[in-house]
């Protein structure tokens, strides 16, 4: 095993010194993820080591349950092992920024993925998160493009909750200016907990009076505390927007208490990053790969390059997007849905 | 101020100077000083909240604010129902001089579990909407909630670890095995019957007659309480109150049950659910002249419209808070009138005693262990209910406001000292403040740092009350 490890790196050095030629396999690419806790990182996962062991290189990872502390250990760990690309999905991406230095200092390129540290020598690879705010605002305007308006947010210490609401203020600037739209509730909610959601759009409800017409949540578990809440007062069926493409939430889009969920798709996050990973690991400059563009707006205002993706809003009329990735059966998407009321449950 | 207060109770205690009205008022009723404080702080809360709400934006509250409205205290009311139902359980467990950090974890657990059961398994199973599947679901979150309760105080008493450590293990395992069960995801939607029980929909509210008939019947078993506690007394040579304190005490239950009721009758229907029950079965809407301010509906030509006299419904009381109701009552008799009560006291008051006396205080803490997992079974059924849906962060970090509103409602940690209706208060008073500082539109942070202040204060004020009457 060992002799093979070093033959491999044998062959990596080989190839890294025959940069751009033709010999693509024998790589090593490495993943530190912050935590399996949530199911998706599960999904970028397999996209990844799928792409990186398809392309005959070598797949490592290293898993920092949670923990700031086990991370930094991890990379240390990783390093040692000496792959040509490490990704890495930061727990905290202040804390990590020492590991980052520690792995260009190695020699090792370095990604990170889908969460944000502010290093000018990694490549950043995310979905545009202002964007998914632009998109469910974009969405939801399209169906009620004048009337009060109320902003479910996320967690009050997460930096992703701003950058959302963010982008759908972007949006929607214009018309608050003009007195089109009303921005009638506007409130955090603790841990992104869809219970503590549904008691903020009560509230919410109570004191406009039932005046509301559209709900922007920024993420699909606190959409369905909010359809929760407007059904009780034979509300539910007005424009609601939310982000994840949860299951649930796409069969809320079926049935139509919800108008859009913005998906993120990690296969294709997963795919694009090992792309670009085995792009970097043959020796392509960092803003020769596809896709690569400038980003400063992080806390710091670092400029990154990086790579941007637009995820994919589902409505009614395109469910059929999501079925035929594999994300959702046909059968969990289309639930009590009545009869010719949706194209891709026909 | 205290200095005047302490002299005034030393020349009580002499005997020398007579005792104030209100004082002798307390002594005869034998009314707790101690809740009638909460019940004044409560009142005092809720119409802070309604004034600053009617100067932010006027509504047609007590006070011109959103707050003391009948339907922000029926919302309310159902609010708290989970947080009220876990908390009696809770009051027994800090008896015991035990802690249950649990609860949280093991709500999303059973949701998850009974949701999984319902939308993956049964339904394609038996069919969407098969009446076995609610009944099925509902005993099956009970039976896994005393399960696991079960667990942690067989844990607790018989492998001698302290509860702390069994139950802080189970908060961070159980979040654990409801992650897995569903696999992280959104488990929706509920069997339309199970819903009810979350009291979301027309279907799950009572309505004024039944409101009304329940509330005669409660009233009726205020008076019955109140005679045959007399009565009691009488046999065993206890002393009496006088019979104008027992009269007074059965009008003071009496109108507090009649007050509720009308505020909980007096809340209409939303406009949306009268028109859409109204079209569905063919009700005739009578005709009308158009008032957005109104209630009811009318048709106003071909047009149905918000108006004040036409077709109206009153929600009355919802499944949840009759649930909790019931619990609450139930759980008062169970620590005051029956034997498992008398013991939790005695463990609580001194373990070696109640041991030497022949109490099996093993096998009583896995009892309470037990019946507080079965009161999170039915918290996981009104939640999930509630929301239409379960997921791994349903009920995630309720064992904070769960053990604060224990002791908010003066359930003293040292162990033995706790009441059922103070929890129930407690948790009342925690959903106050946060419904009402959401009501207010005020951040999320603001609203933790002030329960966090609240719960402090409070437990400051019943240590400074205690060492008083001492």
């Amino acid at each position: 095993m060992k002799k093979m490890t070093l033959a491999l790196m044998g062959a990596a050095m080989l190839t890294a010194s025959f940069a751009g030629t033709a010999f693509a396999a024998g790589k090593t690419i490495a993943v530190s993820w912050k935590t399996f806790q949530e199911e998706r990182w599960k999904i970028d996962e397999a996209a990844i080591k799928g792409a990186v062991e398809a392309a005959g290189d070598t797949y490592l990872s290293t898993d920092a349950q949670g923990s700031a502390q086990k991370q930094a250990a991890d990379i240390e760990g990783l390093i040692s092992q000496k792959p040509d690309v490490i990704l890495v999905v930061a727990f905290d991406s202040d804390a990590i920024l020492p590991s980052i230095q520690a792995i260009s200092d190695a020699g090792i390129q370095s990604i990170a993925y889908d969460v944000q540290f502010e290093d000018p020598n990694a490549l950043y690879i995310t979905f545009d998160n202002v964007g998914v705010g632009r998109i469910i605002a974009r969405e939801v305007s399209k169906v009620k493009p004048e009337g009060r308006y109320a902003f479910i947010k996320g967690d009050k210490g997460d930096p992703n909750a701003t950058f959302l609401f963010q982008g759908m203020m972007e949006v929607l600037k214009p018309s608050i200016d003009s007195g089109k739209i009303e921005n009638v509730c506007e409130t955090f909610t603790d841990g992104w907990k869809p219970d503590n959601a549904q008691k903020n759009m009560e509230q919410c409800l109570t004191s406009t009076d039932n005046k509301v017409d559209a709900v922007l949540s920024e993420n699909d578990g606190m959409a369905s505390g909010v359809v929760a809440a407007l059904e009780a007062q034979g509300m539910s069926g007005i424009p609601v927007g939310g982000q994840d493409g949860d299951l649930a939430a796409i069969n809320r889009v079926a049935l139509g208490t919800q108008t859009v969920s913005v998906w993120k798709n990690a296969t294709n996050l997963g795919e694009t990053a090992a792309a670009a990973a085995i792009a970097l690991a043959n020796g392509t400059a960092m803003d020769a790969i596809k896709g690569v563009g400038k980003f400063s707006g992080g806390k710091k205002g670092v400029e990154m390059n990086s790579i941007l993706l637009e995820p994919t809003p589902i409505t009614k009329d395109n469910i059929g997007v999501a079925i035929d990735a594999g994300h959702i059966t046909k059968a969990q998407a289309c639930a009590g849905v009545a009869a010719g009321t949706v194209a891709a449950c026909n | 101020m205290s200095t005047q207060d302490s002299t005034a109770l030393s020349q009580a205690s002499e005997k020398d100077a007579q005792p104030s009205a209100l004082s002798r008022f307390l002594t005869a009723t034998e009314i707790d000083t101690r809740m009638l404080g909460m019940v004044a702080a409560l009142f005092a809360v809720w119409c802070a909240f309604d004034i600053y709400s009617g100067i932010l934006r006027p509504n047609d509250g007590l006070f011109g604010g959103a707050f003391l409205t009948p339907r922000n205290l029926w919302t309310l009311l159902v609010q708290t129902s989970s947080i009220a139902v876990m908390s009696t359980g809770m009051v027994l467990i800090i008896i015991m001089r035990h802690i249950d950090l649990s609860i949280g974890s093991m709500l999303s657990l059973v949701a998850v579990a009974g949701a999984v059961l319902q939308v993956y398994i049964m339904a394609p199973a038996i069919g969407v909407g098969h009446p076995v599947i609610w009944i099925v679901a509902i005993i099956a979150c009970l039976v896994l909630g005393t399960l696991i309760g079960a667990l942690n105080g067989y844990l607790t008493a018989y492998a001698q670890i302290p509860a702390f450590i069994v139950t802080l293990g189970g908060l961070i395992a159980f979040s654990g095995v409801a992650f897995l069960l569903a696999k992280g995801v959104t488990v929706a939607p509920m069997d339309k019957t199970f819903k009810l029980i979350g009291g979301g929909v027309p279907a799950s509210w009572l309505g004024p007659f039944w409101s009304w008939v329940l509330a005669i019947a409660a009233c009726a078993l205020i008076v019955f309480a109140v005679i045959n506690g007399r009565s009691q007394r009488k046999r065993f040579k206890f002393p009496l109150r006088p019979v104008w304190a027992e009269v007074t005490l059965a009008a003071i239950g009496s109108a507090a049950v009649v007050a509720t009721t009308w505020v909980i009758t007096s809340y209409p229907w939303p406009f949306g659910l009268i028109r859409r029950y109204a079209l569905e079965n063919n009700i005739t809407i009578p005709a009308g002249v158009e008032n957005r301010d109104g209630d009811a509906i009318c048709m106003a030509g071909e047009k149905i419209v918000r108006c004040t006299e036409g077709l109206i419904y009153y929600t009355g009381y919802a499944v949840p808070v009759l649930v909790a109701l019931g619990v609450g009552a139930a759980m008062t008799f169970v620590a005051g009138r029956t034997r498992f009560g008398r013991y939790v006291y005695s463990i609580g008051g001194n373990p070696e005693a109640a041991e030497l006396s022949g109490i099996n205080t093993k096998m009583m803490t896995v009892k309470v262990f037990a019946l507080m997992g079965f009161l999170v079974g039915i918290s996981a059924v009104i939640s999930s209910a509630r929301l239409d849906a379960a997921t791994n962060a349903l009920g995630q970090l309720n064992e904070l406001f769960v053990i604060a509103a224990a002791v908010i409602g003066g359930t003293s940690l040292a162990g033995g000292i706790g009441t059922i209706y103070g929890a129930l208060l407690g948790a009342l008073m925690m959903q106050s403040i946060q419904s009402g500082m959401a009501l207010l539109n005020l951040p999320a942070a603001f609203q933790n740092i002030v329960v966090g202040t609240v719960l402090v204060f409070a437990v400051f004020v019943d240590q400074f009350y205690r060492r008083r009457v001492k």
